[in-house]
């Protein structure tokens, strides 16, 4: 058994309830719901145990944060607890006024996600109505950002085929927008987004222009805002270090008080995921059976076991490489070295390919809808 | 990239801050922490919105008597101008 000293940031996925119904959404294709939702005194204790244990960054996300009714009282107590919030958002439901107490209350960073630079196929990539709000919202953020505690404000994202193409415009209308500073990530093949691989995996081609596109871009605005690219991994020759290695920075509670060591995790079958309700977070950290399953090297099969890359990308995601093969303990099949690798070339050859939605992407937005109804599947909100 | 200059009065930029324990502060950012130790956390413990680059530089000078006043200025320039490209020090 492997003993690591302590996580560095704990991702609470307050709710899954979500306005929202993005169709690369990276929640668990079964949703919890409101009823089996952690209480706010469960979550002030877990922040609480969480400092005890050495965390220094709290991310609360969710689905959409802001469904919970007590989100000022948790980033209260995340203050209290001395950890470093940030809130990842899509900002529907965020009022001037709840945004004022929110800041109030101790929030460090909030980071608003964006789906596209127009508003029709920005609401119809999230299947709701949202866009024109968050440039509102993008204002009031930046209100707080003259005052003595001056909140970061980050502009996050998603990039697939069906935006890839508008990737420049994107980035000029969320500068316009001086946060201090931009993810820009490409899908990663999870969930819903793994669902609608076909539609949404660029080419190789549009995936080179984005680099260069963003590269510039960098150049442009260093010293302004802060630009952080995550590229999608088929397209790489050697996988991501998924989570850092798994088990060995970051710990996920999923809104039931399920510890998971990513969010995908609950897709690998046989695992048991212990219970803040039953347990507490040091004692999970070092004992619970999720955690232990591929921390360290014994797990790893060749060509990880002898590969001196495995101290870097250990090996890779779990949940994809369960996700492509059907075994968890697979090598990674982005690895170009892996046993499997064709999987990734495959879906390349055959997802990543221009075709029905790009073309119709032209079309006025109503027309674009009723020629795509069926061909996305929106994740659906939990009972 | 805005330029540092003797005037220039460098601060954490937004959302930035310290954390961690007295005896092992990190300055926390969006997405990440650095442990700084030494002369980094002496310099950073400077940049609170009170101090010029120049005076920064001449206190530095006053703890480091055996340092030249140049080198100093050149690795305090070097140190801020890596934080301010990742937005975690302001000028």
């Amino acid at each position: 058994m492997t003993q690591y000293s302590h996580p560095l940031a704990l991702i609470a996925e307050i709710t899954h309830r979500c306005p929202l119904h993005c169709v690369y959404c990276s929640n668990p294709l079964e949703l919890t719901s409101r009823q089996e939702e952690l209480a706010t005194a469960d979550w002030l204790r877990v922040f609480n145990e969480a400092a005890a244990l050495g965390v220094l960054h709290l991310h609360l996300t969710g689905g959409e944060p802001l469904a919970r009714a007590d989100l000022t009282e948790l980033i209260e107590g995340a203050r209290k607890s001395r950890l470093y919030s940030n809130l990842i958002t899509s900002g529907i439901g965020l009022s001037r006024e709840r945004l004022a107490q929110l800041v109030e209350a101790g929030l460090d960073h909030i980071q608003l996600s964006f789906q596209d630079s127009t508003e029709g196929p920005a609401n119809w990539i999230a299947g709701a109505r949202s866009h024109a709000h968050k440039l509102e919202l993008a204002g009031w953020i930046r209100e707080h950002q003259t005052r003595e505690h001056r909140i970061a404000f980050t502009t996050n994202l998603v990039v697939h085929r069906q935006n890839i193409e508008h990737l420049e415009e994107m980035i000029a209308a969320l500068e316009a927008l001086h946060p201090d500073r931009m993810e820009i990530a490409h899908a990663q093949y999870y969930g819903w987004a793994l669902r609608n691989r076909s539609a949404l995996l660029p080419t190789r081609a549009q995936l080179d222009r984005a680099v260069a596109v963003v590269a510039a871009a960098e150049e442009r605005l260093r010293g302004k805002i802060r630009i952080d690219m995550v590229i999608p991994d088929y397209h790489a020759r050697f996988p991501k270090a998924c989570m850092g290695g798994w088990g060995r920075q970051l710990m996920l509670i999923d809104p039931a008080g399920r510890a998971l060591p990513c969010h995908a995790a609950g897709v690998i079958p046989g695992m048991r995921f212990d219970n803040v309700r039953d347990h507490g977070l040091d004692w999970i950290w070092q004992n619970s059976e999720a955690f232990q399953k591929f921390r360290g090297e014994a797990w790893m099969p060749e060509p990880c076991r002898s590969c001196d890359r495995r101290k870097e990308d250990f090996g890779g995601c779990r949940c994809q490489a369960f996700l492509l093969t059907g075994d968890a303990s697979a090598t990674d099949p982005v690895c170009e070295l892996a046993p499997l690798h064709r999987l990734i070339e495959d879906a390349v050859r055959e997802d990543a390919v221009t075709g029905l939605a790009p073309e119709v992407l032209e079309a006025p937005f109503h027309i674009l809808q009723e020629k795509m109804a069926g061909f996305w599947s929106y994740r659906t909100d939990p009972k | 990239m805005a330029e540092l200059s003797d005037a220039s009065v460098p601060k954490f930029a937004a959302g930035c801050r310290w954390g961690g324990t007295t005896e092992a502060p990190v300055v926390l950012f969006p997405e990440g922490a650095i442990r700084v130790e030494g002369t980094g956390r002496i310099i950073l413990e400077l940049c609170d919105g009170h101090f010029s680059m120049a005076e920064i530089v001449e206190k530095l000078e006053t703890q480091f008597i055996l340092a030249p006043k140049d080198k100093i200025r050149a690795d305090v320039q070097t140190f801020l101008e890596q934080l301010h490209a990742k937005r975690i020090i302001d000028y």
